[in-house]
């Protein structure tokens, strides 16, 4: 398959368009390119520089810890190229202004200061749309989203040597956890809140492992799932946090019950299967991951035009399409992208197909004869 | 024009809904029809068009271009496949910029449908769904020259025009041979509506 900006340019060969035109496209490409190189740049100089003034001048950081420290630095470069990529085509760019400017609107504020969080809880935490889609991949990814969300939460930090674990008697059992050289609290790593602490990658793995295994299974058996499905896209992402987890609770298994057996071995697999996943974040479906919270913006976008009862309706039948202020932002975005039927957006999807088959009608095959 | 392609002509179109219940088969949308039967003239005539996704290639896909999630990928052979579940955030960007008022989407699920072609069956040399049913002929689902075989001397047109544009399509319909070299008119600009003269 082919990205649609791939497509259109690969649309027809033959008419390469004026040099002027050919010109300005090439420009504005690598404006883009250069712009987020430089972002890229810029955010991985930005984690470097954060990861060694909250390892304290890499004093609380773990060497043994650099090959995921080095490709989170990767990671961050290739989010924030594609990101800037992203939001730079015409339909992204557009929503993404309008999501921001309803965010800090004062206005929109103070008539609906819980729409937000209410947004945030209900679309990126708890994902209510899935369950519309269906219960079990709901679950499925819930489980997933949550066990991914602590292990970033856990890991991340321990990475750049934010947090440490420290035990004044030298091994236990009483330990202290600091961020950023900061004690944030004590702990007996015998009793539960220990255990917790120790065992939340574990925790962590046990719930990716049955979430990931659904999404895996159904890849093989549904038939809709299986439509148009690509091995790199949709079933690596799937392998990836199934051996990131099973290998992550091997080490575990291997320090409880093997005494340590298979140890060096296993860590190795498990780090060169979290640096393969961090590095392909970018590139794959879990960019995902990266570009979902933008669309609160939109949705922010349409539910205040919505409390302001900004409905536009169709020119024809009257019905609504959409808010007023989205038609005009869609109209934008086609006109940037030179699909000048734009005016054809302020009528519903049935009255075009109804006009069409007038026209088709009185103009074409007269009575359809 | 895509090789092996739908084409419609709506002058067979008995309006059966066959095409419909056959659609919600499909198994890449299981139980929701994405074909859209639509009266034209209704209370008057009892003319009925079909509207299948008819894959547009110049400008290529105007919906997947307006996707602010390029959740809407086009494959090689030209099919524009309904939105990736992953990326589509349902902001209905497709719906109100198709020009053909195919694509479907369901705000509770924040999710875009369309036809895909059948893509789990063209993709294995199978024809569509509502192609495989229609009783009439008024979806085929063929080459030109396989079409042209079956009913000699029919025309086809893959260019439709919305005011100043033209837009070019995968499908394609049967006009008469004596409008075979003009555009098919797409609607725009709109001359009336509901009876009344909206030129002016």
């Amino acid at each position: 398959m082919t990205e649609p900006s791939e497509a259109t340019a690969a649309a027809d060969p033959s008419d390469p368009g004026s040099p002027a035109e050919s010109s300005t496209a090439a420009t504005g490409l690598r404006s883009v390119t250069t712009r987020a190189t430089l972002a890229g740049v810029g955010v991985s100089l930005l984690l470097i520089v954060a990861i060694v003034l909250g390892s304290r001048m890499l004093r609380t950081f773990d060497s043994a810890l650099l090959p995921y420290a080095v490709a989170t630095v990767f990671l961050a470069f290739g989010v924030a190229y594609r990101y800037t990529v992203w939001i730079s085509a015409p339909g992204a760019r557009r929503l993404f202004k309008q999501g921001w400017r309803s965010l800090f609107s004062m206005e929109n504020f103070r008539k609906a200061p819980t729409a937000l969080p209410k947004m945030i809880a209900t679309y990126l935490g708890f994902q209510k749309f899935l369950g519309a889609r269906s219960h079990a991949r709901w679950a499925a990814h819930q489980l997933i989203f949550w066990g991914c969300v602590l292990a970033a939460l856990i890991t991340f930090p321990l990475t750049w040597g934010w947090f440490t674990f420290t035990s004044g008697t030298g091994s236990g059992p009483g330990y202290e956890m600091r961020i950023w050289g900061f004690k944030i609290l004590g702990f007996d790593s015998l009793n539960l809140l220990g255990w917790l602490m120790f065992h939340g990658l574990d925790i962590a793995a046990v719930l990716v492992i049955p979430g990931a295994s659904y999404f895996l299974w159904r890849r093989m058996k549904d038939r809709g799932a299986a439509t148009g499905q690509r091995f790199a896209y949709d079933l690596v992402p799937l392998i990836a946090l199934i051996v990131i987890s099973v290998t992550g609770l091997l080490l575990t298994f291997s320090s409880i019950f093997l005494h340590g057996g298979g140890y060096q071995f296993l860590a190795i697999l498990h780090m060169v299967s979290v640096v393969f996943t961090l590095i392909y974040i970018p590139f794959g479906k879990f960019f995902h991951i990266v570009q979902r919270p933008a669309a609160v913006g939109m949705q922010l976008f349409k539910y205040t035009a919505r409390e302001n009862d900004e409905v536009f309706l169709c020119r024809r039948c009257q019905e609504p399409v959409d808010t007023g202020p989205y038609v005009e932002n869609l109209r934008g975005t086609m006109r940037d992208l030179t699909l000048d039927f734009d005016s054809w957006a302020e009528y519903c999807p049935r009255c075009k197909r109804v006009l069409r088959g007038s026209a088709y009608l009185s103009h074409v095959k007269k009575g359809f004869k | 024009m895509m090789g092996r392609t739908i084409f419609i002509d709506p002058g067979r179109c008995i309006g059966c809904q066959a095409c419909v219940s056959a659609c919600r088969e499909c198994d890449s949308h299981r139980g929701k029809s994405m074909i859209h039967l639509d009266y034209t003239d209704e209370g008057h005539s009892v003319a009925s068009l079909p509207t299948v996704c008819m894959h547009c290639e110049d400008p290529v896909a105007p919906c997947a271009e307006v996707c602010p999630a390029d959740a809407i990928l086009v494959t090689a052979d030209g099919v524009v496949q309904q939105a990736d579940t992953t990326r589509c955030i349902g902001c209905s960007n497709c719906v109100n910029a198709c020009p053909f008022g195919v694509p479907k989407i369901d705000l509770q699920a924040k999710l875009q449908m369309k036809c895909n072609l059948c893509y789990d069956r063209t993709a294995h040399g199978l024809a569509p769904m509502c192609a495989t049913v229609c009783p009439t002929g008024a979806l085929f689902y063929g080459t030109v020259e396989e079409l042209q075989a079956e009913r000699p001397g029919v025309q086809v047109a893959d260019t439709f025009v919305f005011g100043e544009t033209e837009v070019r399509t995968g499908v394609a319909m049967v006009v008469p041979a004596e409008r075979v070299q003009w555009p098919v008119p797409g609607g725009l600009p709109v001359v009336e509506i509901n009876g009344r003269d909206v030129r002016r």
